[in-house]
Order: C-alpha cells, then sequence, then structure tokens
C-alpha cells in the first residue's frame, strides 16, 4: 500500500470525563447548593493518542471491558469532541453503527432509512434507488411502514446495518455490531465483509470476536486502560491482547 | 463547486424531509389530523372571547378576528419555543452519529411550525374574507413581520434548549416565562390601553410589536408600524446571535452532557 491517502487522523487526543460528586441537573438544585463545594473527578478515558487510518483499510478495536474502546470510537467518528489540543481529522463522510443509534423510535422503518441515507449525504433520489435493497438485506419487507419503536433490537440492527451497507459512508465504525441479530443474520453480515463492498471505504471494527478480527482486520488497535497498547499487525494485538491480566 | 452544489442541495432536501416528517407526526397521527392544529387555537379563542367579550365587555370591534390573529402569532411563538426546548435531548439520533449540524435540525423544526401557522393563517383568511373585513395590499408586508417573528422564536428556542443542557427545569419555567409575556401583549388588550397603563412594554415585550403588526398589515390593512419593527429586528437579532453562542458554547458538548 503505497500512495496512501489519510481516512483517519488522530493528534494528541485525550478524552475526559468529569463527574461531579452531585450532579445538579436544575436551577434549583444549583442555587440552593451554591455555598456548597462540589467535589469535581476526572476521568480520562482515552490517553493522548496519536495514530493515522488509511483509506480501505480494515481496523480492529480490542481491549477488555472498560479499556476505552467505545470512547474511541465516538472521539473519531465525531460524536464525543477530544479535550483541548487534541485534534481529529476525517477524510469523508462516516457512520457510527451500534445497535440502532442514529434511529427515532417514533419513526416508521420508511422515515429511518430516509432520515438516515440523508444525514449520510445521500440524495433523495438516490435513497429511493437503493430502498428497496436495503429493505430487503434486513428482512424488513412487511414492516416499511411501522413505528420501529415495535421492533425488536434485533429488526432495528439489521436495519441500521443495511442502511450502513447501502448508504456506502466512507467510514464505517462498527461497534460490536455483529453481537446480535439471529445466526442466520449475523452470518450474512460477516459474509457481507467478504464481499467488495468495503472496497476503498474504511472500517473500523470494535468488537470482543477473536475470530473475526483475526479474519478480517489487517492492523488492530489494542486499548487498555485508556492507553493505547499496541496498534499494528493484528496477530501481535491478539497476542498482547490475551498475554494481558 | 460542484460538491459545494450536491452538499447544498442535500442539504435543503434534509432539512425539508425532517420538517415534513416532524409536521406530519405533530398533525397526522391522531386520527382528528390537520383539525388537531385547528382545534388549538379555536378552543382558546372560545375561552377568551367568553372572559373578554361576554363577561369583560372589551370593546374592541371584530374581537374574535382581533383574538383569532393574535393566538395563531402567539402560538406559533410558544410551539417553537416550547417545543423545541427538548430539541437537543429528542432529536439527539439525528447529530450524535452523523454529520449532520445541530442549527440544521433546529431549522428543520422551525419550518415544521411554521407549516402550522401558515395552515392556521389560512383560516384566518377565510375568517378575514366571510366576516367582511376582506385582505388588502398591506399584507405584503406580512413576510417581513414573519421573518421577525420566526428570528425571534428562533433564538429563543436556541437559548431555551441550550440552557436545558444544564439546568432541566427550564421547561418548567420557561411556561411561567412565557405567561407573563403573554399577558403583557396585546392579544386581549388595546394596544393603546396596554402603553397607557405600562408605559415602555412596546420596547421591553418584542412580542407586543410583532402581534400588533401582524394585525396592522392583515387586518387594518395598514402599513407595520417601522419603528417598533425596526426594534423588533434589532432585539430578535440580539436574541438569536446569544442562542448560537450559546449552541456553540454549550451545544456542542450536548452528546456528552445529556
Amino acid at each position: 500500500m503505497n500512495n496512501k491517502e489519510i481516512s483517519i487522523q488522530l493528534k494528541n487526543v485525550s478524552k475526559s470525563f468529569k463527574t461531579y460528586n452531585k450532579s445538579y441537573q436544575t436551577i434549583k438544585d444549583r442555587l440552593l447548593n451554591l455555598h456548597k463545594k462540589n467535589e469535581v473527578k476526572n476521568i480520562l478515558a482515552v490517553k493522548s493518542l496519536n495514530l493515522e487510518i488509511y483509506k480501505g483499510e480494515c481496523i480492529g478495536v480490542i481491549g477488555r471491558n472498560g479499556s476505552g474502546k467505545s470512547t474511541l470510537t465516538k472521539v473519531m467518528s465525531g460524536a464525543f469532541l477530544p479535550d483541548k489540543g487534541g485534534k481529529v481529522m476525517k477524510n469523508g463522510t462516516s457512520l457510527l453503527l451500534n445497535l440502532g443509534v442514529g434511529f427515532s423510535h417514533e419513526l416508521t422503518a420508511r422515515e429511518n432509512i430516509y432520515v438516515n441515507g440523508s444525514t449520510l449525504g445521500l440524495r433523495i433520489q438516490q435513497i429511493d434507488e437503493i430502498f428497496n435493497d436495503v429493505i430487503e438485506f434486513a428482512e424488513l419487507e412487511g414492516f416499511i411502514d411501522t413505528k420501529i419503536k415495535y421492533f425488536s433490537s434485533g429488526m432495528i440492527q439489521r436495519l441500521s446495518f443495511s442502511i450502513a451497507i447501502y448508504a456506502k459512508a466512507d467510514i464505517l465504525f462498527l461497534d460490536e455490531v455483529f453481537a446480535v441479530g439471529d445466526e442466520k443474520f449475523q452470518k450474512k453480515a460477516t459474509e457481507v465483509l467478504e464481499r467488495n463492498w468495503l472496497e476503498n471505504r474504511t472500517a473500523i471494527i470494535v468488537s470482543h470476536s477473536a475470530f473475526l478480527v483475526e479474519k478480517y482486520c489487517n492492523r488492530t488497535i489494542l486499548m487498555h486502560k485508556g492507553v493505547l497498547l499496541y496498534f499494528g499487525d493484528t496477530k501481535k494485538a491478539m497476542e498482547k491482547y490475551r498475554a494481558l491480566d | 463547486m460542484i460538491t459545494d452544489n450536491i452538499l447544498t442541495a442535500n442539504r435543503l432536501e434534509r432539512i425539508w424531509l425532517l420538517a415534513k416528517i416532524e409536521f406530519k407526526l405533530r398533525y397526522y397521527e391522531s386520527k382528528l389530523g390537520l383539525l388537531w392544529a385547528l382545534i388549538k387555537p379555536l378552543t382558546n379563542l372560545v375561552i377568551y372571547f367568553i372572559a373578554f367579550k361576554i363577561v369583560m365587555r372589551s370593546n374592541i370591534p371584530d374581537f374574535e378576528i382581533y383574538l383569532f390573529s393574535g393566538l395563531i402569532i402567539w402560538d406559533f411563538f410558544i410551539e417553537s419555543t416550547t417545543g423545541l426546548t427538548l430539541i437537543l435531548q429528542t432529536k439527539r439520533y439525528l447529530y450524535e452519529y452523523s454529520n449532520m449540524s445541530k442549527i440544521e435540525i433546529y431549522l428543520a423544526s422551525m419550518i415544521s411550525v411554521s407549516l402550522g401557522l401558515g395552515f392556521n393563517f389560512i383560516i384566518l383568511l377565510i375568517f378575514l374574507l366571510f366576516g367582511d373585513i376582506g385582505i388588502g395590499l398591506n399584507v405584503l408586508y406580512l413576510p417581513l413581520v414573519f421573518l421577525v417573528v420566526f428570528v425571534f422564536s428562533f433564538g429563543v428556542a436556541l437559548i431555551l434548549s441550550n440552557i436545558f443542557i444544564l439546568a432541566k427545569d427550564i421547561h418548567q419555567i420557561w411556561p411561567l416565562a412565557s405567561h407573563l409575556m403573554m399577558w403583557i401583549s396585546p392579544l386581549f388588550f388595546k394596544t393603546t390601553d396596554l402603553t397607557g397603563s405600562l408605559p415602555g412594554i412596546e420596547h421591553i415585550n418584542p412580542m407586543f410589536g410583532i402581534m400588533s403588526n401582524f394585525r396592522n398589515v392583515t387586518l387594518y390593512n395598514i402599513q407595520p408600524d417601522f419603528y417598533l419593527l425596526g426594534i423588533n429586528s434589532i432585539q430578535a437579532i440580539i436574541v438569536f446571535t446569544i442562542g448560537y453562542f450559546l449552541l456553540k458554547k454549550i451545544g456542542k458538548k450536548a452528546s456528552e452532557l445529556l
């Protein structure tokens, strides 16, 4: 891979969350507690991270629970802003996929496809063209005009996965999306990874499934306690991951 | 340039799509459909008519139309401000995982509320024509008056929804504050009565000028009060600027804080 075009670049990215001893959510609370001191705890979920991901790469993200995987993907996708001094550069449209977020439960499957497709930068006409394929892949033929609040979690997940495939976002963040859905759909979803729809697109796969990461990702990020422990060859990353206590 | 055009076209399509869906959700879901849009101002009309015309014997001519025209502008203000207070929470699915900017989400909702106003305005036109008042050429000033109330309401909505991130009870406080605004507006009163007993009120409550200018151009077929229109425009721009500033400061962290 010469001529590598950068897809995502992180420079000195940290992400911390402030947790307060007591949380004041209302004006009343704030006024009544003006004189009291509120202890602030800073939790550093991701520590000064630098990395570059190139176009067309399939990157795995592994690590124990609470290691900062999901925070990292949220920072990369733009849902979270990095702390001061950090910079996230993305080249192209991105879609973060994790269990049906990005949908409104008050809307029907049809409306969600249009809204979601449109936020991904598609024209209405383009969505018209892919509409039937999306429904067919998601196996939701009978539920097009049903509000998705009546859907099972598996159905919602199938729908968002299907949109992601056909909507052709440049960068896909797949956060544990292969974990649910029935066996048949899981198979179908992983098959998609083999087909050429990923071509020229960047995928970041967060997964606990060693099999999946080893099979499809050429490079892997290993997170441990908010620190990027290793980023490179998937096999080595897996070895290091297994060696963690 | 070409990609710019495509991006803009996509953005406009998206705003319109969201506005349409929201409008549909608001009115078409219920059995009565679009009638709901009408029931609210009509119910208020009946209540206030009884209170002010029958009981208090208001001497404003054509009081029912005076009241109705005020109500639809007032409803627009309330629907857009109260209705958008929770927007960063309810429309979270739109901005959290995509490239859509928050201001577009607000704009879509504002357009959706405007569609409701448009519908009510048609009813007002019917009232005017059948009430033998008619409609004059000064209605051409209407877009100007509408623009001011649109920007002002947009600004208030921005401010409220961003305060909501930090203080959830703004959702309870705002209805009270807006209630006060209603009673010091010319919704039921003559503008001259109001300025007589509360001197300077026309400078304090932006809805004063907006409402009276709306009536000037629709009901009375006279030019808007340009002095008040100017003051309201400045107020609208200031409020909008503050709201936009808050969105940039607080709103950008909405997905973490909510």
